[in-house]
Formats: C-alpha cells, structure tokens, sequence
C-alpha cells in the first residue's frame, strides 16, 4: 500500500523470455498433433508442462525442473538456458553437442522471434489495460507508471494481469517500487508479486549481475570483492565516480535505489495477430483447430484489454508447396466470444481442401467499437446474428448457394425469373421495402424442371393431356396467353401458356415453348445452329406448375 | 425467481396500450392473418407444431401460404420457408422470407433441424405439399417428436404443410377443403380468401411437463 501523491512504479517480468515463448510454441504444437481436447484442460497441460521443463523461480527446487536451453534461429548455439541447465554446467554460448555433452536431459528449444513479438505485444496490450503510462523496457519486461491510479491495492489487479499471462502459457512475476529500477529488482525476486517501495534493504543481497553492468565494470568489481548490490552501495558514491566514471555512478544510484531514469511512453500496439510455423506439416484439421481455438482465447483477451470487439479474422494458411491460402472472414455481429469466433472459422476450414499439407497458420483480427442498436419497442434485429449467419452457411453447403436466400424477382415479364439474395450483414427488418402483393388468383406450385407432356389439341385448343405424373382430359381451359421477350439477341424466348382444369380436379397451367433459346442452349450451340435449336422447340409442351 | 411489482404494472400498461401485441404473446406468434389468427385463438402457437393438411389438389394451400407469409411481413417477423420440392413462386419480393429450395424430403429435414436450432427466426414453414408421399412416408416418427423438443426448447413454432397427417406431434392441425375452380383465377385475392375455410380438425393439449 502506498500514499497517492508518491511515485509508484509496477513491472511486468517474466523470466527466460525467449525460452518460454519457444516452450510455449512446442507444447502448443505437441498438443495439437496429439489431437488435445479443444477445452481449458488442454491449457492446464501446457502450464504445467512449461513449468516442468521452463521453471526458474529461486524458490522452487531445481531438481525438481528439467534443464532447458534455447538455441538461435540457426539451431547450432545455446543462448538461454534455465537454472537448472546452469546448475548442470551448460552455458550460453555453447554448441548444441557441447551442451548435451553436460547435460544429457537437456531439452533444446529453436527461436521463435514472430511468437516473441506476439507475446511482447499481448503483454504491453494487457499492461495498458491497467495504466496508460506503460514501457517497453525489453523483450518480457513492461513498466507501467502508476501515478495517477485511485487504486490503493496494487496486488488484485497485478494478480489478475499474472492470471491472464499464466492463462496464455506465460509464467511472470511483478514488482513495484518507487522507480522503475526498484519494481523491476522486485519483479525479478518476486514471488509472484513483490511490493518494495520505502525499505530498500531487501535489493542489497541481489548479485551485481541483476543490474547488468558492463563486463568491464563487473570485472573490476568482482576483483575488489564487491558482489552484492548492499556491498557496492556501502562504497563512497564520490569515489566510484572519481574512479569509475559515470557508468559506475549510474551504477550506484540504481543500487541504492535512486535511479532517475523517466519512461519512455508507448502505445501499445494495434496490431492482434498470431502465427506459427509448424515444425511438422499438418494433414488433418484437428491440429489446426486446436492452434485456431488457441490463438482466439489469446486475440480475445488482448482485444478485451482495450474494450473493443472483434469484427473481422484474417486468416492464412501456408502450404508445403509454398501457396498460400488467404480468407477474410467478417462476424455479422462483432463479439469477443470465443466458441463463436471459432465456430465461423472452422466451419470455413471443415469445408477448406488444400492440395498440400499446412506448414504455417497466421491469424489477425481486425477491432471493431461495439454496435450500438437501438430498436423499437416490438420490433428488433436476429437475436444472435452470428449464429445466423452459420446457419445460413450451412444451409448453403447442404442445398447450394443459390438455393438460399431471400426471392427477389428479376425485370422481366419471363416466367420463373428470379435471383436469391443472401441476407446481408445488416438484415434487419428497418429494411424491408414494401412491394405489391398479387391482386388477384390463387397462388402456383412450380414444377422445377416443368413436366415434359403430350398433349392433343382440338381447334387448335388442348383437350387431352398425357405426362409421367399428370394425365387427364381436359374440362375447361382459358388461354392461349403469349409471352416473349429479348428478341433483339441470342437469349429470345417465347411461350404460350394456357390455364387448364383436368378432371382430377386440378388446376394447372400448360406452356407451350415455341421458342427457348437459353444460356444452357447457347453453350451448347453455335451461332449456325441456332435457327435448328429453335425448331427442335417449337411446338414442346410441358406443365409448369399447378394452381393451389 | 418472483416478478418485480414494476414489471408487473409494466406489462398491465402495455397490454392496455397495445392490446394486439400483448395479450397471449407468451403462448402464440400472431401471423398478421386474421382467418388464421382467429380460428386460432390469436395465432400459430409457440414453441409447438402446427400442421396444415391440404388433401385435395387446387384446394388454397398455396393462397394460404402466400398470405400468411405477406401477413407476417407486413408486421415485420422474419419467416423461413423450407420447400421439400422446390415449387414455390414468389408473387412479390419477400425480403423478410428466408427460402430454400431443396430437392428432396431428407433435404428439407436437415435444413428444418438446423433453422429450428437456430432459433433466430421465429416462424419455420416446412412445405411437403408436393414431396412425393413414398419419401413422406419414410420419415421415421421420432424426427417430428425431435422438432417438437426443438420448438419447445427455442419457443419457435414450426408449420408444416402436407397432404395427409404425418406430423404426430403436431399440437394443432387444421385443413382446408376448399376447390378452386378456373374461374377463380381471376377472382380478387381478398374475395378468393373468404371462399377458403380453415378448420380445426385435431387439437392436442400440451402437457405442461419438462424434459429431464
């Protein structure tokens, strides 16, 4: 607890950065080709598998942990290793061989520099969520200013942050102090949370090492037996600066605890995307929902820090072939939910073929403000459009696209000319235009295709009608109502429709194509053999439909 | 959990206001068609199956159809029409009137389960008046008692319309047994409705029960 009014400083610090994030991308991967339940149960396996293999924390038991190393990009050098890598003799440094050579059980993880950036920037994103003055002090360390913040407690909501970390596979720890230099010495023996911010005494048993010195300084040090930040502080401030200079003096301010080093303020990132790069191709789609799923529990949370939704996924799939598989999918009604966003997603990916295995998996998400939708008091949009829109997509997948959709009749006076519309984003019923309703008749069943017929006519008027499904003799008809239209190009057509009573009782309507010349004709003739397609037409009688 | 006195008065208040929106809201989605409406006590039920039975062939069941759907465009409800054989004909744009055409009964079975899972729209009708009665007939029983629990779970209503009574889980079915002759086609929509008689042919009380 501290007054308002002092400064106060918070740090976010999670230790063996690089080597976490790496441990994270592999336990992430290894679950996923183990085809991992999609449920918080597979994350609690991945923590405790990071800290099984990744734990550094002083207070724990290191023989507890497994040696890890981190090699660079190339693979071939170890340049962060664990303390229980440390304790069995490896070194950064070292060469793969060297360093199994000292530690057989020495698990080796590759850098994932893209995983690294993503994580830093879910890190700074979730720290701004706590304080607008935040910093991005190195890779896995973020100082926030807490001056200004009403909040006399510090621990809840520092926990909660550590909580959503822990949540994303990353171990961290907090510290606060009066100046950054304070809280981050605090951060780094914390256990989770350390609050240092009058006694300083607890920082003069750290090594010197914790505050990075250059390896000259450190060395002329070490040589006069000074090893402890307490020893270095208890030495003449005017003295190590008339012998050392001014590194060693700033040295000595931030061993006392006098740092006066200002933030250098950011804004985080707006950015919120994920990827990974597999080291194993993926054939099947489980693995790949399993990384989905993953990376929109962490894209929501980072969205959630800054109060916004999430409108869009952009995703894209690498193949092995080097093709790349891009697909932007919008979310009717922006959310942060995670089953509906994933749901959208892998009903797109479930119906998604690739010619090659997936090497690779980018995820962005694009932010939206909250909708604001104000109806009337009976009237309202879809409860839940985002459901709809999967409904509709599936519907689409089971009869074909253009079997869905709200009707909506075409320009011309051609029977059974429509086109189907799909429901936008906004469908809602403020859109409905009002249009004009038949005025007169009973409404018609269409036979799609029509019934192919023979049928006998008698002054020139039909009388008796044969087909697979419909035959009779025919009481009473009304007709002959002829329809054309486009005679001025390739696509005429021309009909004569008849309305009829047979004497099952039944109302249906009778056309007579003299003249159909289609786009499914036009394919398949040529431009000399139009004038025979006509004539085979001509004269073709069929039941379009029936009155009900 | 007890309703708050001023919910209560609320809802007095708007019943006196709106008497043909309120009312019996909770029980019914009012179609806007008033033959329909009336003969059924304020409209088709919710969270239940209505059955339309059209046995004869020109009998009004696509009028039927048509004005139920204009009438609940008209008091803006979305409706879904699932046609089991891909035989209706739009006589104005629909934009409320989510369609789909399917080929065949299993087909339209498939999109009916997913729409009333949905729940977003509150009206599903399922046309088998043309599907042939071979394939209506394989419908095994169970899939109509699986609806049932759907409607009753989302409180959508489900209107199926067939030749003969294959819905056995139906709450209402009703059947018009009107014949429309040739000079009906040019008869006056409002005149031709008056000719059609909807009738109430089986009414089963719901159980007030729940599903474990």
């Amino acid at each position: 607890m501290h007054k308002n009014g002092t400064n106060c400083f918070a740090v976010i610090y999670i230790p063996f950065y690089a080597l976490q994030c790496a441990q994270q991308k592999r336990v992430l991967e290894k679950h996923a080709l183990q085809n991992g339940p999609l449920d918080q149960l597979a994350f609690d396996v991945i923590e405790t598998d990071t800290l099984r293999v990744g734990e550094q924390n002083p207070n724990d038991d290191a023989s507890s942990v497994l040696p890890a190393a981190l090699l660079d990009q190339e693979g071939m050098q170890v340049i962060e290793l664990n303390y229980a890598a440390e304790d069995a003799g490896v070194q950064p440094g070292m060469s793969t061989s060297q360093a199994i050579a000292r530690a057989s059980e020495l698990v080796l993880y590759k850098r994932s520099p893209s995983n690294e950036e993503h994580l830093q920037h879910t890190l700074l994103q979730l720290g701004y969520r706590y304080s607008p003055f935040i910093e991005n002090s190195a890779p896995g360390i973020c100082a926030l200013d807490l001056k200004g913040k009403r909040i006399r407690k510090h621990q809840p909501w520092l926990r909660e942050l550590l909580a959503h970390l822990r949540s994303i596979g990353l171990k961290a720890q907090a510290g606060i102090g009066s100046n950054p230099e304070i809280a981050l010495q605090a951060a780094k023996i914390a256990n989770p949370i350390l609050e240092i911010l009058e006694d300083c005494q607890l920082l003069q048993s750290l090594a010197l090492e914790s505050l990075a010195p250059s390896p000259f300084l450190l060395d002329i040090l070490k040589n006069w037996g000074i090893r402890t930040l307490g020893a270095l502080t208890r030495l003449p401030r005017e003295e190590i600066g008339q012998r050392l200079g001014l590194e060693a003096l700033s040295l000595w301010d931030r061993a006392a605890g006098r740092s006066t080093k200002m933030l250098q303020l950011i804004q985080p990132p707006e950015t919120f995307e994920e990827s990974i790069d597999f080291e194993q191709r993926l054939e099947t789609l489980e693995p790949l929902l399993f990384v989905l799923r993953r990376f929109l529990e962490r894209l929501s949370l980072r969205i959630e820090s800054i109060y916004l939704l999430i409108a869009e996924l952009h995703l894209v799939l690498t193949l092995e072939d080097g093709e790349k598989i891009a697909r932007i999918l919008q979310i009717p009604a922006p959310t942060r939910e995670v089953d509906t966003l994933f749901g959208i997603a892998a009903q797109y990916l479930e119906t998604l073929q690739t010619t090659a295995p997936v090497t690779g998996f980018h995820l962005k998400v694009m932010p939206s403000r909250p909708a604001g939708h104000q109806f009337d008091l009976f009237q309202g949009g879809l409860k839940d459009p985002n459901r709809f829109f999967q409904t509709l997509a599936r519907l689409a997948a089971l009869v074909g696209n253009e079997k869905v959709g709200l009707p909506q009749r075409l320009d011309t006076h051609r029977p059974d000319s429509l086109q189907m519309l799909m429901p936008e984003l906004g469908w809602s019923r403020k859109n409905v235009k009002k249009s004009g309703r038949p005025n007169t008749g009973p409404g018609l069943r269409r036979y799609r295709p029509g019934i192919a017929a023979r049928v006998e006519l008698n002054d020139a008027k039909p009388v008796l009608l044969q087909s697979s499904l419909i035959s009779g003799r025919i009481l009473e008809v009304r007709g002959p109502w002829k329809l054309s239209g486009n005679w001025w190009d390739r696509t005429r057509w021309e009909t004569k429709e008849w309305d009829i009573a047979l004497d099952n009782g039944g109302l249906y309507r009778l056309a007579q194509k003299t003249t159909n010349f289609n786009e499914d004709l036009r394919r398949t003739t040529d431009v000399n053999d139009e004038r025979s397609a006509s004539l085979a037409l001509q004269g073709q009688w069929e039941v379009v439909g029936v009155y009900d | 959990m007890p309703v708050s006195p001023e919910i209560i008065e609320l809802r007095k208040i708007l019943a006196e206001r709106y008497p043909q929106q309120t009312g019996s809201h909770s029980l019914c989605i009012p179609t806007g068609w008033s033959p329909l409406d009336s003969l059924l006590g304020g409209g088709l039920p919710k969270g239940a199956i209505t059955q339309l039975l059209i046995p004869n062939i020109s009998s009004g069941g696509a009028i039927v159809l048509h004005e139920i759907i204009e009438a609940m465009q008209d008091v803006s409800q979305y409706v879904a029409l699932i046609d089991g054989k891909d035989s209706f004909e739009p006589a104005a744009d629909h934009p409320l009137l989510l369609w789909i055409r399917c080929h065949n009964v299993l087909q339209a079975l498939k999109a009916t389960d997913l729409l009333l899972r949905d729940g977003n729209v509150s009206l599903v009708i399922l046309d088998f008046k043309e599907s042939p009665d071979k394939d209506l007939r394989k419908i095994p029983g169970s899939a109509w008692y699986r609806f049932q629990r759907i409607t009753e779970e989302n409180g959508n209503t489900l209107l199926t319309v067939t030749r003969h009574p294959i819905v056995s889980s139906a709450q209402i079915t009703i059947s018009t047994m009107h014949r429309l002759c040739l000079d009906d086609l040019s008869t006056q929509r409002t005149d031709l409705i008056k000719l059609i008689s909807l009738e109430i042919i089986r009414l089963r009380i719901q159980q007030d029960y729940r599903y474990a």
